[in-house]
Protein backbone atom coordinates (compact mmCIF):
# COMPACT_ATOMS: atom_id res chain seq x y z
CA UNK A 1 0.00 0.00 0.00
CA UNK A 2 1.47 3.52 -1.11
CA UNK A 3 1.47 6.02 2.01
CA UNK A 4 1.41 9.51 1.50
CA UNK A 5 3.22 11.41 4.21
CA UNK A 6 2.35 15.20 4.81
CA UNK A 7 3.94 16.99 6.94
CA UNK A 8 1.37 19.82 7.23
CA UNK A 9 -0.91 18.69 10.84
CA UNK A 10 -4.90 18.41 9.90
CA UNK A 11 -5.94 21.29 12.32
CA UNK A 12 -3.57 23.56 10.16
CA UNK A 13 -4.85 22.76 6.84
CA UNK A 14 -7.67 25.00 6.98
CA UNK A 15 -5.26 27.89 7.99
CA UNK A 16 -2.74 26.84 5.00
CA UNK A 17 -5.91 27.35 2.44
CA UNK A 18 -6.50 30.52 3.73
CA UNK A 19 -3.50 31.55 3.92
CA UNK A 20 -2.90 30.99 0.21
CA UNK A 21 -6.17 32.38 -0.76
CA UNK A 22 -5.19 35.34 1.49
CA UNK A 23 -1.90 35.61 -0.95
CA UNK A 24 -3.89 35.98 -3.87
CA UNK A 25 -6.35 38.21 -3.17
CA UNK A 26 -3.15 40.10 -2.78
CA UNK A 27 -2.63 40.56 -6.61
CA UNK A 28 -4.66 43.92 -6.71
CA UNK A 29 -5.01 44.79 -10.93
CA UNK A 30 -3.87 47.82 -11.87
CA UNK A 31 -6.57 50.54 -12.26
CA UNK A 32 -7.46 51.60 -16.15
CA UNK A 33 -6.89 55.32 -14.92
CA UNK A 34 -3.39 54.25 -13.47
CA UNK A 35 -1.64 53.02 -16.41
CA UNK A 36 -0.33 56.38 -17.04
CA UNK A 37 3.52 55.27 -16.37
CA UNK A 38 3.03 51.41 -18.34
CA UNK A 39 1.90 54.06 -21.09
CA UNK A 40 5.08 55.31 -21.91
CA UNK A 41 7.33 55.03 -24.33
CA UNK A 42 10.30 53.49 -22.08
CA UNK A 43 7.89 51.02 -20.53
CA UNK A 44 7.96 49.47 -24.07
CA UNK A 45 9.31 46.18 -24.77
CA UNK A 46 11.04 48.08 -27.32
CA UNK A 47 11.87 51.63 -26.57
CA UNK A 48 13.45 52.81 -29.40
CA UNK A 49 12.19 50.08 -32.47
CA UNK A 50 14.32 52.24 -35.12
CA UNK A 51 17.29 52.03 -32.97
CA UNK A 52 17.31 48.67 -32.46
CA UNK A 53 16.24 48.30 -36.59
CA UNK A 54 19.29 49.98 -37.31
CA UNK A 55 21.51 48.20 -34.57
CA UNK A 56 20.01 45.11 -36.49
CA UNK A 57 21.18 46.03 -39.78
CA UNK A 58 24.44 47.42 -38.66
CA UNK A 59 25.11 43.63 -36.95
CA UNK A 60 23.63 41.79 -40.17
CA UNK A 61 26.18 43.68 -42.45
CA UNK A 62 29.46 43.17 -39.89
CA UNK A 63 28.53 39.66 -39.74
CA UNK A 64 27.50 39.21 -43.03
CA UNK A 65 24.48 37.09 -41.91
CA UNK A 66 21.52 37.75 -41.14
CA UNK A 67 18.69 36.87 -38.52
CA UNK A 68 20.00 35.03 -35.06
CA UNK A 69 18.08 38.33 -33.88
CA UNK A 70 14.56 37.70 -32.84
CA UNK A 71 12.38 35.20 -34.08
CA UNK A 72 13.09 33.38 -37.21
CA UNK A 73 11.66 34.95 -40.53
CA UNK A 74 12.45 35.11 -44.03
CA UNK A 75 14.42 38.43 -45.55
CA UNK A 76 16.00 38.99 -48.50
CA UNK A 77 19.47 39.20 -47.17
CA UNK A 78 20.23 42.23 -49.70
CA UNK A 79 22.19 44.50 -47.04
CA UNK B 1 -8.35 4.65 -0.22
CA UNK B 2 -6.34 7.73 1.22
CA UNK B 3 -5.16 8.77 -2.10
CA UNK B 4 -8.69 9.14 -2.61
CA UNK B 5 -9.71 10.51 0.09
CA UNK B 6 -6.65 13.31 -0.25
CA UNK B 7 -7.29 13.91 -3.97
CA UNK B 8 -11.10 15.25 -3.05
CA UNK B 9 -9.49 17.46 -0.18
CA UNK B 10 -7.25 18.50 -2.91
CA UNK B 11 -9.88 19.56 -5.28
CA UNK B 12 -11.51 21.07 -2.35
CA UNK B 13 -8.99 23.27 -1.69
CA UNK B 14 -7.75 24.30 -5.41
CA UNK B 15 -11.73 25.43 -5.23
CA UNK B 16 -11.95 27.01 -2.27
CA UNK B 17 -8.46 28.38 -3.37
CA UNK B 18 -9.63 29.98 -6.79
CA UNK B 19 -13.03 30.96 -5.16
CA UNK B 20 -11.23 33.65 -2.33
CA UNK B 21 -9.11 34.80 -5.57
CA UNK B 22 -11.96 35.55 -7.52
CA UNK B 23 -14.38 36.93 -4.74
CA UNK B 24 -12.43 40.49 -4.17
CA UNK B 25 -13.10 40.98 -8.11
CA UNK B 26 -16.66 40.60 -7.83
CA UNK B 27 -19.03 43.36 -7.87
CA UNK B 28 -21.73 45.30 -8.76
CA UNK B 29 -21.41 47.69 -11.95
CA UNK B 30 -22.92 50.85 -10.43
CA UNK B 31 -22.55 52.91 -12.90
CA UNK B 32 -24.97 51.40 -14.94
CA UNK B 33 -27.17 52.75 -17.67
CA UNK B 34 -30.52 53.66 -15.94
CA UNK B 35 -29.11 54.73 -12.31
CA UNK B 36 -28.33 58.14 -11.00
CA UNK B 37 -24.73 59.07 -11.89
CA UNK B 38 -22.60 59.21 -8.78
CA UNK B 39 -22.00 63.00 -7.93
CA UNK B 40 -18.50 64.60 -7.60
CA UNK B 41 -16.95 67.74 -6.48
CA UNK B 42 -13.75 68.36 -8.66
CA UNK B 43 -11.62 70.99 -9.76
CA UNK B 44 -11.42 72.86 -12.70
CA UNK B 45 -8.26 72.59 -15.02
CA UNK B 46 -8.57 76.45 -14.92
CA UNK B 47 -8.88 77.08 -11.11
CA UNK B 48 -11.89 79.17 -10.99
CA UNK B 49 -13.72 77.01 -8.95
CA UNK B 50 -15.10 73.15 -8.50
CA UNK B 51 -18.32 71.59 -10.20
CA UNK B 52 -20.73 68.93 -9.18
CA UNK B 53 -23.08 66.92 -10.96
CA UNK B 54 -26.00 68.66 -9.38
CA UNK B 55 -24.85 71.67 -11.23
CA UNK B 56 -25.71 70.21 -14.35
CA UNK B 57 -29.00 69.45 -13.67
CA UNK B 58 -31.02 70.43 -16.27
CA UNK B 59 -28.71 69.90 -18.90
CA UNK B 60 -27.66 67.06 -21.00
CA UNK B 61 -24.59 66.13 -19.69
CA UNK B 62 -21.85 63.94 -21.99
CA UNK B 63 -18.83 62.97 -19.00
CA UNK B 64 -15.61 61.93 -20.36
CA UNK B 65 -12.89 60.37 -18.46
CA UNK B 66 -10.17 60.84 -20.52
CA UNK B 67 -6.06 61.07 -19.54
CA UNK B 68 -2.78 62.50 -21.85
CA UNK B 69 -1.46 59.36 -22.28
CA UNK B 70 -4.27 57.66 -23.71
CA UNK B 71 -3.90 57.09 -27.16
CA UNK B 72 -7.54 57.09 -28.51
CA UNK B 73 -8.37 60.57 -26.35
CA UNK B 74 -6.12 62.17 -29.28
CA UNK B 75 -8.78 61.52 -31.71
CA UNK B 76 -11.08 61.84 -29.20
CA UNK B 77 -10.71 65.29 -28.04
CA UNK B 78 -11.28 67.26 -31.08
CA UNK B 79 -14.28 65.35 -32.13
CA UNK B 80 -15.85 66.12 -28.98
CA UNK B 81 -14.85 69.86 -29.61
CA UNK B 82 -16.50 70.07 -33.18
CA UNK B 83 -19.41 68.32 -31.07
CA UNK B 84 -19.54 71.02 -28.62
CA UNK B 85 -19.14 73.93 -30.94
CA UNK B 86 -22.17 72.64 -33.37
CA UNK B 87 -24.64 71.85 -30.54
CA UNK B 88 -24.04 74.76 -28.25
CA UNK B 89 -24.26 75.31 -24.49
CA UNK B 90 -27.71 76.20 -24.05
CA UNK B 91 -29.59 72.56 -23.28
CA UNK B 92 -25.97 70.15 -23.63
CA UNK B 93 -22.44 70.21 -21.75
CA UNK B 94 -19.93 68.36 -22.04
CA UNK B 95 -17.51 67.51 -18.85
CA UNK B 96 -14.76 65.92 -19.04
CA UNK B 97 -12.54 64.71 -15.95
CA UNK B 98 -8.82 64.38 -16.58
CA UNK B 99 -7.04 61.23 -15.13
CA UNK B 100 -3.59 62.15 -15.37
CA UNK B 101 -1.45 62.15 -12.27
CA UNK B 102 -0.16 66.18 -12.72
CA UNK B 103 -2.22 69.03 -14.14
CA UNK B 104 1.03 69.66 -16.33
CA UNK B 105 0.23 67.01 -17.97
CA UNK B 106 -3.03 67.79 -18.99
CA UNK B 107 -2.24 71.32 -19.99
CA UNK B 108 0.70 70.26 -22.51
CA UNK B 109 -2.03 67.91 -23.92
CA UNK B 110 -4.77 70.32 -24.22
CA UNK B 111 -2.32 73.53 -25.89
CA UNK B 112 -1.80 70.27 -28.86
CA UNK B 113 -5.74 69.21 -28.15
CA UNK B 114 -7.78 72.70 -27.18
CA UNK B 115 -11.05 72.37 -26.54
CA UNK B 116 -13.64 75.06 -24.70
CA UNK B 117 -15.57 72.73 -22.66
CA UNK B 118 -15.15 72.24 -18.71
CA UNK B 119 -12.23 70.13 -17.85
CA UNK B 120 -11.91 69.03 -14.22
CA UNK B 121 -8.94 67.23 -12.27
CA UNK B 122 -9.11 64.47 -10.49
CA UNK B 123 -5.39 62.98 -10.22
CA UNK B 124 -6.48 60.60 -7.21
CA UNK B 125 -8.99 58.95 -9.53
CA UNK B 126 -11.89 58.69 -7.03
CA UNK B 127 -14.76 59.72 -9.36
CA UNK B 128 -13.60 56.68 -11.99
CA UNK B 129 -13.19 54.15 -9.07
CA UNK B 130 -16.96 55.77 -8.24
CA UNK B 131 -18.19 55.55 -11.76
CA UNK B 132 -16.32 51.75 -12.24
CA UNK B 133 -14.22 52.91 -14.91
CA UNK B 134 -12.99 49.65 -16.88
CA UNK B 135 -11.38 50.97 -20.03
CA UNK B 136 -9.99 54.26 -20.74
CA UNK B 137 -11.45 56.45 -22.39
CA UNK B 138 -15.04 55.58 -21.06
CA UNK B 139 -17.86 58.20 -21.38
CA UNK B 140 -21.46 58.46 -20.17
CA UNK B 141 -24.51 60.14 -21.63
CA UNK B 142 -26.71 61.96 -19.09
CA UNK B 143 -30.00 63.21 -19.20
CA UNK B 144 -31.20 65.72 -17.66
CA UNK B 145 -32.29 64.79 -14.47
CA UNK B 146 -29.06 63.26 -13.87
CA UNK B 147 -29.80 59.48 -14.98
CA UNK B 148 -27.19 57.51 -17.34
CA UNK B 149 -28.85 57.02 -20.50
CA UNK B 150 -25.53 55.10 -21.95
CA UNK B 151 -21.92 54.19 -21.07
CA UNK B 152 -19.49 54.22 -24.08
CA UNK B 153 -16.42 52.35 -23.51
CA UNK B 154 -13.51 53.17 -26.00
CA UNK B 155 -13.32 55.32 -28.85
CA UNK B 156 -13.18 54.94 -32.57
CA UNK B 157 -13.99 58.23 -34.44
CA UNK B 158 -16.82 55.94 -35.90
CA UNK B 159 -18.84 56.31 -32.96
CA UNK B 160 -18.96 60.28 -32.79
CA UNK B 161 -21.84 59.39 -35.21
CA UNK B 162 -23.61 57.39 -33.03
CA UNK B 163 -23.03 59.77 -30.26
CA UNK B 164 -24.57 62.48 -32.17
CA UNK B 165 -27.62 60.84 -32.68
CA UNK B 166 -28.15 59.88 -29.03
CA UNK B 167 -27.69 63.27 -27.78
CA UNK B 168 -29.94 64.63 -30.57
CA UNK B 169 -32.78 61.82 -29.12
CA UNK B 170 -32.16 63.18 -25.29
CA UNK B 171 -32.45 67.18 -26.67
CA UNK B 172 -35.73 66.01 -28.57
CA UNK B 173 -37.23 64.70 -25.30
Amino acid sequence: MTSIHCSISKPCRPLVVLLLAALLAACAPVQPWERGRLAQPVMALDGNPMLSAMDEHVYSSKEASSGGVGPAGGGCGCN
Amino acid sequence: MFKQHLRRKLKRSVCAILLAAFLPHAHVHAAESGSAGSDFRLPTLGGDGELTLQDLRGKVVYLDFWASWCGPCRKSLPLYESLYQEIGSQQFAIVAINLDETREDAVRFLKQHPVSYTILLDPVGSTAADWQIRVMPTSFLLDRSGMIVREYAGFEPAHIEDIRHDIDTLLDQ
